[in-house]
């Protein structure tokens, strides 16, 4: 007989009508599940932890009570029951796209018109927060924008301190000029969709082999001092036993990828399939498979739960490239006691921003030794290294306790709306 | 041109010399060059490496 244990009383959705009904996160065995049941449609069950990790230990005391709304998350703004600031901000600038992916968040790549320049401005300006915002263009592929130039400056004059562009990297590699211009008018950094370093893997989510463009954007963009992460949607059995081989290639490509940001496929929008548990990657499953498939090289205390978002959303690890050596900064109990979490978003804002934007140093830092504090402070600038993940949310998984910690933010029609409430979509079944 | 005022030991009187010298943070540890008597070890940290470097190496190693 299993060994049940609730761990946890939340909400969810159905994900058949969408209608808000209660959860619990529930330990079987050493396996988590989140369980609910839509008196309409049934029982569902979705596996979110494996038995990699002690999930307790990796939670600590994420869930805080709260009041619950029960507009939640269908008439969501943030209200008064959401925890969490904005750390970063969405903005959709097109529904268009250059490719026709197999997952697709957005489900996008239609030909329904762009909103116009005037509306983005519009919005920018309602976004933007004077030296401190973080402005996400997205999509979409928002470079098929012929005005993505005039809306980073526009971005840049509204006072926005980061502006990244999301793009899968065709225009950038294909164009030189164009890393250029979007450079000059004042891009901060680049998240590229990278899925593996294999063009079968390109072949099977992207419908075409794209990885000699991807590297021509990441030489394009290191020409114009933009750092490049690489997001890594993961999809299993496809490109997860290439985790170790990215993060090998972007340590190689260090200074000009900043790290490797993976996202387990969340089915959301545009999927081909509805989700049984085995497809589903949890976040202790990615830093058991990180870890080994870096021989060691990453270890499991070199990464720390997300403390802006909640824990089970994602993960961060903070490194320094050195003589081909990847230097952890972050210890896990070690780094936690000096977190404050009153500024969580700020802070975690200013981390993401000085590890993935390229930064002129002073001085040679090509050889020295780590423990020297000059030669540290330039290597850290130069060679900072990150490997994050985010854990989105679908109608199978998502826990009303996380989307009230959710500090990256979609800007709609006046709304700023936690990423996985914006994008949540039903389950035709 | 202005001289470099002198550094004295307020024990033992000695002119403190510039010394490597280990510092310890977050697990992690660092060395640089600050006046440092060369009797019983004190260590002179101005204002300004505290300012400067110190606190640029806090804010790099903390966590988000």
């Amino acid at each position: 007989m299993d060994d049940c244990r609730v761990l946890y009383s939340t909400w969810s959705v159905c994900p058949v009508c969408m209608k808000r009904i209660p959860a619990q996160r529930v330990q079987k065995n050493e396996e988590v599940f989140l369980l609910k049941t839509c008196k309409e449609h049934g029982a569902f069950e979705s596996i979110i932890w494996r038995e990699f990790s002690d999930i307790n230990k990796w939670v600590g005391n994420a869930d805080k009570p709260a009041s619950e709304n029960p507009k939640c998350p269908e008439g969501c703004g943030l209200c008064a029951d959401h925890f969490q600031k904005t750390c970063c901000v969405l903005l959709n600038v097109t529904n268009r796209c250059n490719l026709t992916c197999r997952y697709c968040f957005a489900d996008q790549g239609g030909n329904t018109d762009d909103p116009a320049f005037d509306e983005v401005r519009e919005s920018i300006y309602k976004i933007v927060e004077k030296d401190k915002t973080l402005l996400q263009l997205s999509g979409g592929e928002p470079t098929v924008r012929e005005d993505l130039t005039e809306i980073i400056k526009i971005a840049k004059e509204a006072g926005a301190k980061y502006v990244q562009l999301n793009s899968n990297g065709i225009r950038l590699g294909e164009n030189k000029q164009y890393a250029k211009e979007l450079a000059e008018a004042g891009l901060s950094f680049v998240f590229l969709q990278f899925d593996g370093t294999e063009d079968s893997i390109n072949e099977n989510l992207r419908g075409k082999p794209l990885l000699k463009i991807k590297q021509q954007a990441i030489e394009n963009c290191a020409e114009f001092n933009v750092g490049v992460s690489l997001a890594v949607t993961l999809v299993r059995d496809i490109n997860t036993d290439n985790i170790g081989r990215t993060i090998q290639f972007a340590i190689g490509q260090s200074p000009k990828v900043r790290g490797v940001h993976f996202q387990p496929v969340t089915y959301i929008g545009r999927t081909p399939v509805i989700p049984t548990d085995s497809d589903r990657i949890t976040l202790d499953e990615l830093v058991f498979e990180i870890c080994k498939q870096t021989n060691g090289i990453i270890k499991a205390e070199d990464i720390l739960p997300s403390a802006c978002d909640h824990p089970l959303c994602g993960f961060h690890g903070d490194f320094i490239v050195d003589k081909d050596m990847l230097i952890p900064l972050l210890k896990r109990g070690e780094a936690e006691k000096k977190c404050c979490c009153d500024s969580a978003a700020e802070k975690n804002r200013e981390f993401v921003a000085r590890r993935w934007q390229r930064i002129p140093t002073t001085g040679d830092s090509c050889c020295g030794d780590i423990h020297d504090m000059e030669y540290f402070l330039n290597k850290v600038k130069s060679h900072g290294f990150t490997v994050t993940a985010m854990a989105f949310q679908d109608a199978g998984n998502i826990d009303f306790s996380r989307l009230r910690n959710c500090s990256f933010h979609v800007y709609d029609k006046g709304n700023f709306v936690p990423f996985c409430a914006y994008y949540l979509s039903g389950w035709k079944q | 041109m202005q001289e470099k005022k002198k550094l004295i030991c307020c024990k033992c009187r000695k002119e403190l010399e510039l010394i490597k010298t280990d510092f310890t943070y977050l697990g992690h540890s660092f060395f640089t060059e600050v006046p440092k008597c060369p009797e019983c070890g004190l260590v002179y940290i101005s204002e300004e490496l505290v300012k400067g470097r110190i606190s640029d190496v806090e804010m790099q190693m903390e966590d988000k």
